[in-house]
């Protein structure tokens, strides 16, 4: 911009290089390293060897791959509307006038900036079933509660309440944010028209809000199709594999069982289904939205 | 590209009838509970002794408090160093980026060279590629490199984020050029007009990027739990962990809790004094750890 | 001035030269052993001056990734632990350094046989054996005598051990029968001392009528009520259970004599009863030196102190955790052991090893486990039956090692 000649190369060699540099090693040179992993068998005690697409074909009939992916799509079907109605309702709530507003944003901000080690830790300690706060509180209003984690046909569940109440206070930024931009004039002439409050949140607050709604549903189900942390601390997969998810699959066959090549075609496998989700949302928002 | 408002700034609130904001208040005020008792719950846990921990009908606030597990969990852990550490690694990790960041940021946003608009679009690519893709080549690089146990595998990695670069390029195509050019009339270099003209304008910038890289870093798990075997080089969220499993055959859910809260408090102090930025930081990011 | 500076340059690099650094990297985690294998290094540095022993622990879960990527990057530890199953991964490899000149035929002498062959692979010895274990039947003498029930016996099966537990039985105040883990290091024995066994070579044998047999027995304690559910556990461990005076019995290993001689009530051990005949484990682990170290003379060192130095086998003994894996000729190191006062029994830790039998060996070892270890908690957890359970590690199984 300012310097010529090969004082200008420097400067943008100082500018741009190191951060280059970094992205090349760290993030470039992994993804495409991971693409030719994807093509070999690597055990890690003998060198790689090139087995063409035969990882990929064994994923096709591998039951382990095939039930890790119907629990990531359990845990979002599960995940997603529960935590968009309740992000949406408390954004609705805490837009208006109410006392203590700002305290209540922040009450309900609380779990996302703690760690999900740490959130996950206090809720398989709260779902205890013998001697957690849950079932204590269920015992209260004569309700048996299950075994939560401990329960095959629970522990899904129990994984995907505790995500929720993590991100509940993150959908509501987003949310709120877009609410802030809806301009006040269209409730007052809606008001005028009549219209009631159920009315104003149907035809006024949604359609405006579907650009931020957009957002955060994106956004969720990208990060819930790498759902990770919370199984890990909380289940580990279990019992008896009811958990497994797609990363936890990933991590396990590389890290535990050393099959390289295998865990890369499963990550390529999960990059293209996010990727493929993503363009159709995208492509749906531009209709919609 | 997502533009984000700020929230907590004047009221679009609408008001409906009466018993609406009636109902509002007490579904807000019971929601916050839920929020709020987990949080309870673990601090409670972590003032009990051990054989407070199975006591029916469970305590929620502790009887007998005592700060035992607190002493416990520090002579047991090298829990100060782990803190220390998870502080380093977020420092550093948040320090690197903002440079980083800032200067490809710059380079992009305001130099013309051949390739800038392809080299850009292969740093949006890398967003969309999930961590579980790149995750075991750069642990083999990393461990080339020698740095499996060190700050270095723990901090370098992780500053090179092309979100960070996205961001600030984002902001500076924000600043107008003329601020720039009554410099560069005065003869400085593209370097000094960086240092003595941006800089001192981003401060926004830099704090919704910091707060987000540094809570990132802080609760980060995945990448931790590959790179450090050695106690010594643990972050907090790994140590939590590892808690769990400390004591082959002992349950000891205070020392965990107690754990837990050594953790989560310092985000929480963190979020309470910046809460703008860090709302802002998550919004703009929509990326969770 | 220069001739100082010379010879003292001189003196330096002569020092790095003979100072030489062995890694060593174990599985060993919890704070009391990490802290019993610091003592150890100093004695042995103390005995070889020059020798430094550096050391690093992983969790057993992933120890054996991480060291395989440590091969992968070419710097693996000069010695490293390993146990039975995971021998023949390495072995097969041509990563590990042999043995047997090193050891010579006399040094075979001093190691308890079936340890010592249990670390060699195609007739070539890998590693040396430095700890071994055995599990026992532990039970609860006050809750024995409360009920009017008999000590277990070794004449005693699996039918007492049922009966014994149901008249020791009461979960209304959270006392049970007994508890016996769910999982693989369960299953493969109790599979031979049904008859059977968790067969994976030549044939794939995992659903047969005998291991159907061990697997009801296992879940059937659950079904009878006399053994928690994993909800009614709630998370506390098994040990912590006995240890709190709530279980009749516990099927554990010898290192948690320790911490049960903390209880307030009376306690011993017995040989582990069997079904149709005995299977007991034999739990050893080893030390082994990477192919490539070049420290290989300073690594035969630490690993034959770590395997056979009395200093080693007295601080085992000491510890009560896991025993040195020596010869049982050799008394005057094991009578301490056997002299302390609880369990009285202590004999049966010696007796059970004339049921030992071994675990399946392959080379995908740890999603063998994995399989295996999934169907039995379903079976455990009753959403599953156990031929069910047992079926689907059949196929399972069979998938795995086709490929």
């Amino acid at each position: 911009m300012y310097e010529r000649g090969a004082r200008r190369w420097l400067t943008l060699a100082l500018f741009l290089g190191p951060s280059l540099i970094g992205l090349a090693l760290f993030l470039v040179g992994p993804i495409v390293a991971s693409l030719a992993l994807a093509f070999t068998s690597w055990d890690l005690l003998t060198p790689p060897r090139w087995v063409g697409a035969r990882n990929f074909v064994r994923l096709a009939d591998d039951p382990e791959f095939w039930t890790a992916l119907r629990h990531t799509l359990q845990f979002l079907a599960g995940y997603l509307p529960l935590v968009m109605t309740t992000g949406l309702l408390v954004a609705v709530a805490l837009n208006g006038r109410i006392v203590g507003r700002a305290f209540f944003r922040a009450v309900y901000f609380l779990p996302v900036v703690a760690s999900w080690v740490a959130v996950a830790l206090v809720w398989k300690w709260l779902l205890n079933p013998a001697f957690g706060l849950v079932n204590f509180l269920l015992a209260q209003v004569g309700v048996a509660g299950p075994a939560w984690l401990f329960d095959p046909t629970w522990a899904m569940f129990s994984v995907v309440l505790t995500s929720v109440w993590k991100d509940t206070g993150f959908v509501m930024v987003v949310l709120l944010a877009g609410l802030q931009g809806i301009p006040r004039e269209y409730y007052e002439a809606s008001a005028i028209d009549g219209a009631g409050p159920a009315q104003q949140l149907r035809f006024v607050t949604v359609p405006l809000l579907m650009p931020a709604l957009f957002f955060a549903l994106s956004i969720s189900l990208i990060n819930s199709f790498q759902v990770f942390d919370q199984v890990y601390v909380m289940t580990g997969g279990g019992p008896a594999g009811a958990t497994t998810v797609l990363v936890e699959r990933i991590v396990r066959q590389a890290f535990s069982f050393s099959r390289m090549g295998y865990a890369a075609a499963m990550s390529w496998v999960l990059f293209v289904l996010i990727f493929v989700v993503t363009i159709a949302f995208s492509r749906a928002q531009k209709r919609f939205a | 590209m997502v533009r984000v408002r700020r929230f907590a700034r004047g009221a679009s609130g609408r008001s409906g009838p009466r018993w609406v904001s009636g109902l509002a208040l007490v579904g807000v005020v019971l929601g916050a509970l839920v929020m709020l008792v987990p949080f309870a719950w673990m601090l409670a846990t972590s003032l009990k002794p051990g054989q407070a921990l199975l006591a029916l009908p469970p305590q929620l606030i502790p009887q007998e408090p005592t700060l035992e597990p607190y002493r416990r969990v520090v002579s047991a852990f090298p829990m100060v160093r782990v803190f220390g550490n998870s502080l380093l690694v977020a420092v550093a990790t948040t320090a690197g980026q903002l440079v980083l960041a800032s200067m490809s940021g710059y380079a992009f946003a305001r130099f013309r060279f051949p390739g800038r608009d392809v080299l850009f679009a292969v740093y949006l690519a890398t967003l969309m590629v999930p961590f579980a893709v790149t995750i075991t080549p750069l642990f083999i690089i990393v461990r080339q490199l020698d740095w499996i146990d060190s700050y270095w595998g723990l901090v370098v990695p992780p500053m090179f984020s092309a979100f960070g670069t996205f961001l600030m390029r984002q902001f500076f195509q924000s600043v107008p050029r003329e601020l720039e050019e009554a410099a560069t009339l005065d003869g400085a270099s593209a370097l000094g007009t960086f240092v003595r003209v941006i800089l001192p304008i981003s401060g926004p910038a830099f704090a919704t990027l910091g707060v987000f890289a540094f809570m990132a870093s802080w609760n980060a798990f995945l990448w931790p739990l590959l790179v450090v075997r050695d106690r010594d080089f643990m972050t907090l969220p790994l140590a939590l962990a590892t808690l769990q499993g400390l004591y082959p055959g002992q349950t000891e859910w205070n020392l965990v809790m107690a754990g837990t809260v050594i953790s989560v408090v310092p985000m929480i102090v963190v979020f309470l004094f910046a809460q703008r930025w860090v709302i802002e930081g998550v919004t703009t990011s929509g990326l969770k750890g | 001035m220069k001739l100082v500076r010379t010879f003292l340059a001189l003196a330096l690099v002569a020092g790095l030269a003979f100072a030489q650094t062995v890694d060593y990297f174990s599985f060993t985690t919890d704070q009391a052993h990490v802290d019993e294998l610091e003592a150890l290094i100093e004695v042995f540095e103390a005995q070889n001056p020059g020798i430094t022993i550096e050391y690093t622990t992983a969790p057993f879960g992933d120890y054996f990734t991480r060291l395989q990527t440590d091969f992968a990057a070419g710097s693996p530890p000069d010695v490293f632990e390993l146990n039975f199953e995971n021998l023949a991964t390495f072995a097969s490899r041509g990563v590990l350094a042999p043995l047997d000149d090193l050891l010579g035929t006399d040094g075979r002498d001093v190691f308890y046989p079936a340890a010592l062959d249990a670390f060699a692979y195609d007739g070539t010895q890998y590693a040396l054996p430095i700890t071994f274990s055995t599990v026992v039947l532990f039970y609860n003498q006050d809750l024995f005598d409360a009920a009017g029930v008999a000590y277990p016996t070794d004449a005693w099966t699996w039918d007492d051990v049922m009966a014994a537990a149901e008249a020791i039985n009461d979960p209304a105040n959270r006392v049970w029968g007994i508890y016996q883990p769910v999982q693989f290091w369960e299953f493969y024995k109790v599979a031979q001392a049904a008859g059977g066994g968790l067969q994976v070579a030549p044939t794939i044998a995992i659903d047969t009528p005998e291991n159907l047999a061990a697997l009801e027995y296992l879940v059937g304690k659950i079904e009878a009520g006399v053994m928690p559910t994993d909800a009614e556990l709630s998370g506390v461990a098994n040990e912590d259970l006995f240890a709190n005076g709530q279980l009749g019995m516990l099927v554990s290993g010898i290192w948690m004599f320790d911490r049960f001689a903390q209880s307030s009530f009376d306690w011993d051990i017995a040989v582990e009863p069997g079904g149709a005949r005995q299977a007991t484990h034999f739990f050893s682990n080893a030390a082994a030196i990477a192919a490539s170290s070049p420290e290989r003379e300073a690594a035969w060192k630490w690993v034959e102190f770590l395997a056979a130095s009395p200093e080693v086998a007295a601080a085992r003994i000491e510890s009560a955790w896991e025993l040195p894996a020596l010869s049982l000729d050799n008394a005057d190191a094991l009578a301490p052991y056997l002299a302390r006062p609880q369990p009285a029994n202590r004999e049966a830790v010696f007796a059970s090893l004339a049921f030992a039998v071994n675990p399946p060996v392959v080379d995908r070892q740890p999603e063998l486990q994995d399989i295996v270890n999934q169907e039995l908690e379903a079976a455990r957890l009753g959403s599953k039956t156990p031929a069910q359970a047992l079926a689907d590690a059949q196929r399972r199984v069979e998938a795995l090692l086709a490929d």
